[in-house]
């Protein structure tokens, strides 16, 4: 969870992520912030994030995407 | 045949019957013959390439589920998991390679080959160098742009494991090669369309009637407005002395609306007839004249290959470790906003450097295509202070002046891209650019000098009015109002009399004859 915060917080340092729970929905992140957002995820947690799963529902908040996360790292 | 000629309908008429008195589980089997059929009719000469890219890709579909079922039986036997996958995914990896290579390379020969050959001349003649390339004289296949992305799609899907591999090859032909879409799109995906090919599909006669009003629908935009729009702009195009100034704007305002008619009629028709079979075509267009930005101009235009470029394109450019390493470097070096444009930045320019080449082989298409590009990115660039700009002004999302002020804004950037895409070249742009700063002759909106256009006073009403319903159907469908919902509610009456109204208005009203041979803009590409 920590290091998916220091992902997101260096990406946008603004926005509440430990509260905020429609990221996309709200606009508060783009689909150029996604792109960013998921080679770093790639990169530090070497998954393989598809492109099915670039879906709003996965980004929304932190608690999703950790669980993306985790459903990657068990497939 | 052209899906403007009653024979198309006759045989379209026939295939019906047959489809619905046949047996269930042999239904797709009609499909399959009527679809060669009617591609054979049109273009046997073109069928071999048809037949390769449907056996190729097939072929690599099966090659990659064998590969699938091998790695679950050694998973099975409980091996090193990870390692599996991961030489699994390398064979699958050079199994879709080969196929798209081969497949790309058959579209890239045929329909850029003129194109690179005569440029290459070009430059061999600059740097002086005698020796020439020859330059092939190939005609495009019909439908090549649009079988060959479905089929790559389909590569793609099962190689990411999003879809099964068809074991048959027949039923795959089918999925290639239907019929209504086979020559202008929408470009389908498997796991959406080729269930219901292959379904036993049954007779609902209100499937027929709402099928029946959607290609009626398609005809009143394609041969009262298109073809009808086409005539005023080859008029004011050919006649360079005369008209000049505000009138070559105008035709580029015609144009867009011509274009949208002729391409979104189209698919109106053929959805329209794929719906008589219980077959529901991908949507592709969601009124794109109402798009409050040039990204959702995109969204809404052309939705299946946006679509397409979005998933096989786009994202894995923009995901590709080098470029993700070059924005990463980038923010650490302390260009944060540029470290995360980049990526995106540069898939975008490259799906629509594709995107224009795409529609053909010319220098105008890679310029219309980097013309969108460059706008999504100065939007990109430039957003926040455009927003900040718009707050100052007092500009609200919500008011409707604010929604009309940006859909003016991009209608305007839509007709200013067809300067590119109506010419017959760059030059010829260009010329038309010095045509409308050769005259200033704004009282032409009101002296009346518009209505001698179309030929006569009638013509220009009949458009108008045209154009006028689809604004007033487009507006009432954008604010959710179900159409034919509401038509279906008022009874069978009511549903019967707006077909035959519908049937008077493209008879009486419509572009057609031996004089006008009605090509579909897009069936070119």
């Amino acid at each position: 969870m920590d290091k998916l915060l220091d992902i997101l917080q260096d990406l946008r340092p603004e926005v509440d992520f430990e509260s905020e729970q429609a990221l996309i929905d709200d606009g508060l992140l783009d689909s150029f912030d996604i792109v960013t957002l998921v080679s770093d995820i790639r990169e530090t947690f070497g998954v393989e994030v598809g492109i099915d799963d670039l879906v709003p529902a996965n980004f929304n908040s932190v608690a999703a995407m950790q669980a993306l996360i985790e459903r990657l790292e068990r497939a | 045949m052209s899906l403007t000629s009653l024979w198309f309908y006759v045989l379209v008429a026939v295939l019906l019957a047959v489809y619905y008195i046949t047996p269930g589980k042999a239904r797709w089997v009609v499909l399959l013959i009527a679809s060669w059929g009617f591609y054979l009719l049109a273009a046997s000469q073109y069928a071999p390439y048809l037949a390769a890219t449907t056996f190729s890709t097939w072929l690599a579909g099966r090659l990659m589920g064998r590969e699938q079922v091998r790695l679950d039986a050694q998973l099975a036997d409980d091996g090193e998991r990870k390692v599996l996958q991961a030489a699994s995914r390398k064979r699958k990896a050079r199994i879709s390679a080969g196929a798209i290579l081969l497949n790309v390379a058959v579209l890239a020969t045929v329909k850029y080959g003129g194109f690179a050959a005569s440029n290459l001349n070009v430059l061999l003649d600059a740097i002086g160098r005698d020796w020439r390339v020859p330059v092939p004289e190939l005609l495009i296949p019909l439908g090549i742009s649009f079988y060959t992305f479905q089929s790559l799609s389909y590569v793609i899907d099962v190689y990411r494991g999003k879809i099964e591999s068809q074991p048959n090859l027949a039923r795959y032909a089918l999925f290639v090669g239907f019929f209504p879409q086979m020559v202008q799109g929408p470009i389908g995906r498997y796991d959406a369309l080729a269930p219901q090919l292959l379904a036993a599909n049954r007779f609902d006669f209100e499937r027929i009637k709402d099928g029946l009003g959607l290609m009626l629908w398609g005809f009143f935009k394609k041969l009262v407005i298109a073809d009808r729009g086409a005539l005023i702009v080859a008029n004011i195009l050919s006649n360079g002395d005369t008209y000049q100034g505000l009138y070559v704007p105008l035709a580029m305002v015609l144009t867009a609306l011509q274009v949208y008619c002729d391409f979104s009629g189209g698919i109106d028709i053929v959805t329209g007839v794929a719906e008589m079979f219980g077959i529901q075509l991908a949507t592709n267009f969601r009124r794109p004249y109402l798009a409050q930005s040039v990204p959702e101009y995109w969204r809404r235009w052309h939705i299946t290959l946006g679509a397409w470029m979005r998933d096989y394109v786009y994202y894995p450019l923009a995901l590709w470790p080098p470029l993700a390493r070059a924005g990463r470097w980038l923010r650490r070096a302390g260009l944060k906003r540029l470290g995360v444009l980049l990526p995106a930045m540069t898939a975008e320019l490259v799906v629509f450097a594709v995107i224009g080449i795409w529609h053909g082989a010319e220098w105008k298409w890679l310029v219309y295509g980097l013309y969108y590009a460059i706008l999504i990115i100065l939007g990109l660039v430039l957003g926040p202070y455009a927003t900040k700009v718009g707050n100052a002004l007092g500009l609200r999302d919500e008011r409707w002046s604010t929604k009309a002020l940006r859909i003016t804004a991009v209608f305007a950037l839509a007709c200013m891209g067809r300067y590119i895409t109506r010419a017959d070249n760059l030059s010829h742009t260009w010329e038309l650019l010095l045509r409308t700063k050769a005259a200033w002759n704004p009282w032409i909106l009101t002296d009346g000098s518009l209505w001698t256009l179309a030929g006569s006073n009638n013509e220009t009403l009949v458009l108008l009015a045209a154009l006028g319903l689809l604004g007033v159907v487009s507006v009432l469908q954008e604010r959710g109002f179900a159409l034919r919902e509401r038509i279906a509610a008022g009874g069978r009456a009511a549903q019967w009399s707006v077909i035959i109204v519908a049937i008077v208005v493209v008879v009486l009203f419509g572009v057609y004859g031996p004089d006008y041979p009605s090509v579909f803009v897009y069936e070119l590409f």
